[in-house]
């Protein structure tokens, strides 16, 4: 497998066991793909555009070669996980912070 | 021009920004889940992005950035992934937000 096809789906499976090590069960909520329906278009805009400049360029020999309008599939796992990222660990110190509040008063 | 993807990033980044300051959304509420919910990924995204530079995964079109370097990376690259998280995260509390008024 290519090396960034091959990254990019390694970063979403962490993400994934992020999510159930944490239990904040994002997968399994309707909001969280709400979410991602939302910021499906907005990635498709800036990617879109960085790929279509073309800001960023691609090394041929290290992706699949399949590309959604310019943007190399790999992309959208990398923005995937990096953007399931942010939000466990959001909603996990939410959490956190909710139930120290709770404690406190 | 140089400045384009900095303006690419100045665009996105424009309105989450002025909105996340509003106060029914109480975005700031706990100001240490901002950084918690960015530095982690930010991190890790940083160094994959210097591995995947230097293997040749991808590169920068030298006619739409600064030129500014830092850690082998152009400037705009570090941006985005505090940029691109942050709008992100905005977005989550705005779907959470009418989620909760229906």
């Amino acid at each position: 497998m290519k090396e960034y096809t091959l990254l990019s789906i390694v970063s979403v499976l962490l993400a994934i066991a992020l999510d159930f090590a944490l239990k904040t069960k994002l997968f399994f909520s309707k909001k969280f793909w709400i979410f991602w329906a939302v910021m499906f278009v907005l990635i498709f805009i800036v990617n879109g555009y960085l790929t279509w400049r073309p800001i960023v360029i691609y090394g041929e020999s290290f992706y699949s070669g399949i590309r959604i309008f310019t943007i190399p599939v790999e992309d959208f796992l990398f923005g995937f996980s990096l953007i399931t990222f942010n939000i466990t660990l959001w909603e996990y110190f939410t959490n956190k912070m909710k139930e120290k509040e709770h404690i406190v008063n | 021009m140089k400045a384009e993807y900095f303006f690419v990033l100045v665009i996105a980044f424009a309105v989450p920004f002025i909105k996340s300051l509003s106060r029914e959304l109480d975005f700031y509420k706990y100001p240490l889940r901002l950084f918690f919910a960015l530095a982690p990924p930010f991190a890790v995204f940083i160094i994959w992005d210097v591995f995947a530079a230097s293997r040749g995964h991808w590169s920068f079109n030298e006619k739409y950035i600064s030129g500014l370097k830092v850690i082998s990376l152009p400037v705009e690259e570090i941006l985005f992934f505090l940029v691109i998280p942050f709008c992100a995260l905005f977005t989550w509390e705005v779907v959470k937000y009418f989620m909760r008024k229906n």
